[in-house]
């Protein structure tokens, strides 16, 4: 008899533990961590560029307009705030009309004051959102829940550009709470921010930890996801070697395993691997005020030399897109087909090099020129490929490779003869003005056509859609004729989840809903 | 003699004046000849010229060279070490936020390899010659050439993956405690990897160095008439012994202290540990001049401390030893 009520009191235990455990298990808040390659340095997004700060803030405070990968479904820009908006024909005023029931986290309404407060700051001290706010001669606010912006020149690209930078520097401040500051990197909101987007903050634990709260009263309805935590994991293994364990649920681009290992994690019935391409290239930029890049037959016979398929195999795994037209992929209808950058043929690589007077030397060699790229993994084991690739020519190519911070100035100096680059097409095709215009802000080549200018300007101005597209499919071609740049491959971003959750902001299902390419307010955890 | 002792720390001291400002000038030189500068850190992906030239103008990066440099002399002269160009927030903040985090670290492991590397050598040196020794020996070496971050990499591997009984990254847990004996703990078991990696290669460096110092000494007459007199093993090692074999541990020791603050990048960066020779290192990438400057400030003042300590503690170990 002992022993059965033993066992009895032992059974009896058992079953509360195990309640107590599912019990607590019901209660215990959904949590998703993001690693971080590094800390923020503020939590005011808008006085300067903070690349680690761009994902916090974008699920703190809200935008007017924004935009994220849906730009691989053609979408430009969509609303945040606003819930829709007008352009009047003349092009130069851009009604907005904002949602009414979005509140800040402190309870109070976010009103049309809040943005044009936001906006006039960057104006006044020419923020890094200047750059597009440059073209509002004045914010006006009729009502409470309108916000016009008056142009001081029609620019069709003008929403979808501000959606785009507004993810990054033109995030919407309270009005209430930093009227008092001179700036925005000024005040105890700089380090505890109260915005009114989908997520509130919790805390900032100095070491690499952000943590945020579910916005219960979110005007969209709260997020599924009850805690959201930023953390800083330095090191691309150890993020690896986590998510591997189950610690972590997923890993974005920045930490993207390289590619000839996700054979294998396709396998895996436990991990999904997702592929998004974006509205950027891969490319190289050739200067033309360096000899021998300066004569056309050169860069015909560079690009000939160029072999796509091989490249992607050696760099890619074989899982990147190549491009052989002046746009990518998501551009879509935009995209000039017509136009295509010279094919593979060697052969004819070497007999232009010939006719241009460069002929093979003693030691084999053409000329030297060499070849640099930006601080990035995918960029670096492409132009190693394509040194190669040159070589085969007869040039002889020799890689240069530096910190982004002295890349970037050399770039600015024009000092490089071949650099790989990441040209931009969208939201709004106007982004070819800015790589190839003359003087543009990315046209490091010093590439300049007169009747490309004049095109492009006017492209700009034009309301309708179908005379914009025949610009820019002609401007395109002038592109591929002139080369002075050659596209590589459509940008390609790998992120690998956790089976179980879906939602993240690289994935279709959550295109025109995650709210940034930041932003996590879409991501459904396993059970929900 | 205390006098003589007070004199010779106040003037060691009055030196750093002179050491920190050719740290200054140099480095300040030395960061003026790279190219780039926060102007396109902070402008990010959209490099308006004017927003870039903006920048320069407000932070006087568009000054000549030794305008800039008097500017600063002057600044840290009051006392203010400026304000980091990328977080706004003062440069002395910033770097106190993280000294303790990277002390905590390279301190420990400093001790505890001193403390297990001279106990060890001290040990094996009874029997110089012996397959002991030269096994032993032989190990020291072999962990003195092991890169720390492979290491680290390899510690993650075994403990926080396959075993799943130590923490990988950072220096709390994102649940943790956030204050208390239970926040002492969970630091305290993500410090075990990191202090693994770090205390392993200096480990070897002591176990040799203490080996043969302390072999050297045995050979020594003194030991054999100490022998002769009828102490024990135990205190000729220890008391007589160790003391005169401490010397070449204590250079090294001084050596390592000097690098306190920024020995650790590798091991910070595998373990996400919150430490200032990451803060140093991403300073450098962005170059944000302030704290990279402040940073070098601070290294320049421990290594000028730790030396002076290395050398009263000479004063002590050895009476021979007389300071000036």
């Amino acid at each position: 008899m002992p022993w059965l009520i033993a066992r009895l009191v032992r059974t009896g235990f058992l079953t509360l533990c195990l309640l107590g455990a599912v019990g607590s298990m019901a209660q215990q808040p959904t949590t998703l961590v993001v690693p971080q390659l590094g800390e923020p340095k503020t939590l005011s997004p808008n006085f300067a560029s903070d690349s680690l700060g761009f994902a916090p803030t974008s699920n703190i405070y809200s935008h007017l307009v924004a935009i994220d990968w849906g730009v691989n479904k053609g979408t430009g820009a969509y609303g945040d705030l606003a819930e829709s908006w007008s352009t009047s024909p003349d092009g130069k005023v851009v009604t907005f009309k904002l949602h009414k029931a979005a509140k800040w986290h402190d309870g109070k309404p976010v009103t049309a004051a809040d943005v044009k407060f936001t906006y006039d700051t960057i104006i006044a001290k020419k923020y890094p959102a200047f750059v597009v706010l440059k073209n509002v001669r004045e914010v006006t606010t009729p009502d409470d829940h309108t916000v016009v912006l008056n142009l001081i020149d029609p620019e069709i690209g003008f929403v979808p550009m501000l959606a785009q930078v507004s993810t990054w520097t033109a995030k919407i401040y309270p009005k209430h709470l930093w009227s008092d500051q001179d700036g925005f990197d000024k005040g105890p909101y700089v380090i505890a921010p109260v915005g009114s987007g989908p997520f509130r903050f919790v805390r900032w634990e100095k070491g690499g930890l952000v943590e945020l709260e579910s916005n219960k009263a979110y005007f969209r309805g709260p997020a599924k996801v009850d805690r959201l935590v930023f953390r800083q994991v330095t090191d691309v293994n150890v993020a690896r070697a986590e998510f591997d364990s189950g610690r972590l649920q997923f890993l974005n681009y920045e930490y993207a395993p390289p590619l000839a290992e996700i054979v294998a994690l396709r396998q895996d019935p436990k991990v999904r691997v997702v592929f998004t391409p974006s509205h950027f290239s891969r490319d190289i930029q050739l200067n033309l005020t360096r000899k021998p890049l300066d004569k056309l037959e050169v860069r015909q016979a560079i690009a000939h030399a160029i072999d796509r398929e091989a490249m992607n195999r050696l760099a890619f795994g074989g899982f990147w897109k190549p491009a052989t037209h002046a746009s990518v992929e998501s551009q879509g209808d935009l995209i000039n087909r017509a136009a295509t950058f010279p094919a593979f043929d060697r052969a004819k690589a070497e007999a232009l090099l010939d006719t241009a007077g460069l002929p093979r030397g003693p030691g084999g060699w053409r000329f030297d020129i060499s070849v640099t790229n930006p601080n990035c993994p995918d960029c670096k084991a492409m132009m190693q490929v394509l040194v190669q690739q040159l070589r085969q020519v007869g040039i002889n190519a020799k890689l240069e490779q530096f910190d982004q911070a002295t890349w970037f100035r050399r770039q600015a100096e024009k000092n490089f003869d071949i650099s790989c680059y990441f040209t931009r097409y969208g939201p709004d095709p106007d982004a070819y003005r800015e790589h190839f215009m003359t003087g543009g802000g990315r046209n490091n080549m010093s590439y300049s056509n007169a009747e490309f200018d004049q095109l492009a300007t006017r492209a700009a101005t034009l309301p309708d859609k179908a005379q914009r597209r025949a610009i820019y499919q002609q401007l395109q071609g002038m592109i591929v004729r002139d080369l002075p740049y050659i596209n590589l491959f459509n940008e390609q971003k790998t992120t690998i989840i956790r089976a179980g959750w879906s939602g993240f902001n690289t994935e279709p299902e959550a295109f025109d809903k995650a709210i940034t390419w930041f932003g996590y307010y879409s991501v459904v955890p396993p059970g929900k | 003699m205390h006098v003589g002792l007070l004199r010779f720390v106040l003037l060691r001291l009055l030196q750093l004046v002179p050491v920190t400002i050719i740290v200054i000038v140099i480095n300040f030189l030395l960061l003026h000849l790279a190219p780039g500068d926060i102007s396109t850190t902070l402008a990010g992906d959209n490099a308006d010229p004017a927003y870039l030239a903006m920048i320069r103008e407000s932070y006087g990066l568009d000054r000549p060279f030794h305008e800039q440099l008097w500017r600063y002399l002057v600044q840290i002269g009051s006392g203010d070490m400026g304000v980091s160009f990328r977080s706004r927030e003062p440069v002395f903040d910033e770097i106190m936020l993280r000294v303790p985090a990277t002390l905590l670290l390279v301190g420990t492991s400093l001790v505890l390899s001193v403390v297990v590397g001279t106990s060890i050598g001290t040990w094996i040196a009874r029997r110089p010659g012996s397959t002991l020794d030269s096994g032993i020996s032989a190990l020291a070496v072999g962990l003195f050439s092991i890169p720390v971050f492979w290491l680290g990499l390899m510690l993650v591997l075994l403990f926080a993956v396959r075993l799943q009984i130590l923490p990988a990254m950072g220096m709390t847990s994102v649940d943790g405690p956030r204050e208390g004996i239970g926040r002492v703990m969970d630091v305290a078991t993500h410090m075990v990897l990191p202090v693994l990696a770090l205390m392993t290669v200096s480990l070897g460096q002591y176990v040799r160095l203490a080996r043969s110092a302390v072999a050297e000494v045995m050979g020594e007459s003194y030991i054999t008439t100490v022998r002769a007199i009828g102490f024990s093993e135990r205190t000729i090692m220890m008391h007589y012994a160790l003391r005169n074999a401490l010397l070449p541990v204590v250079t090294v020791l001084g050596l390592q202290l000097g690098l306190v603050l920024t020995g650790a990048v590798l091991t910070e960066t595998v373990f996400s540990w919150p430490g200032l020779g990451r803060l140093i290192y991403d300073a450098i990438l962005a170059r944000d001049t302030p704290v990279i400057m402040g940073s070098f400030i601070i290294m320049s003042a421990t290594v000028a401390i730790a030396s002076l300590v290395t050398d009263l503690l000479y004063a002590v170990i050895d009476p021979r030893v007389g300071l000036k």
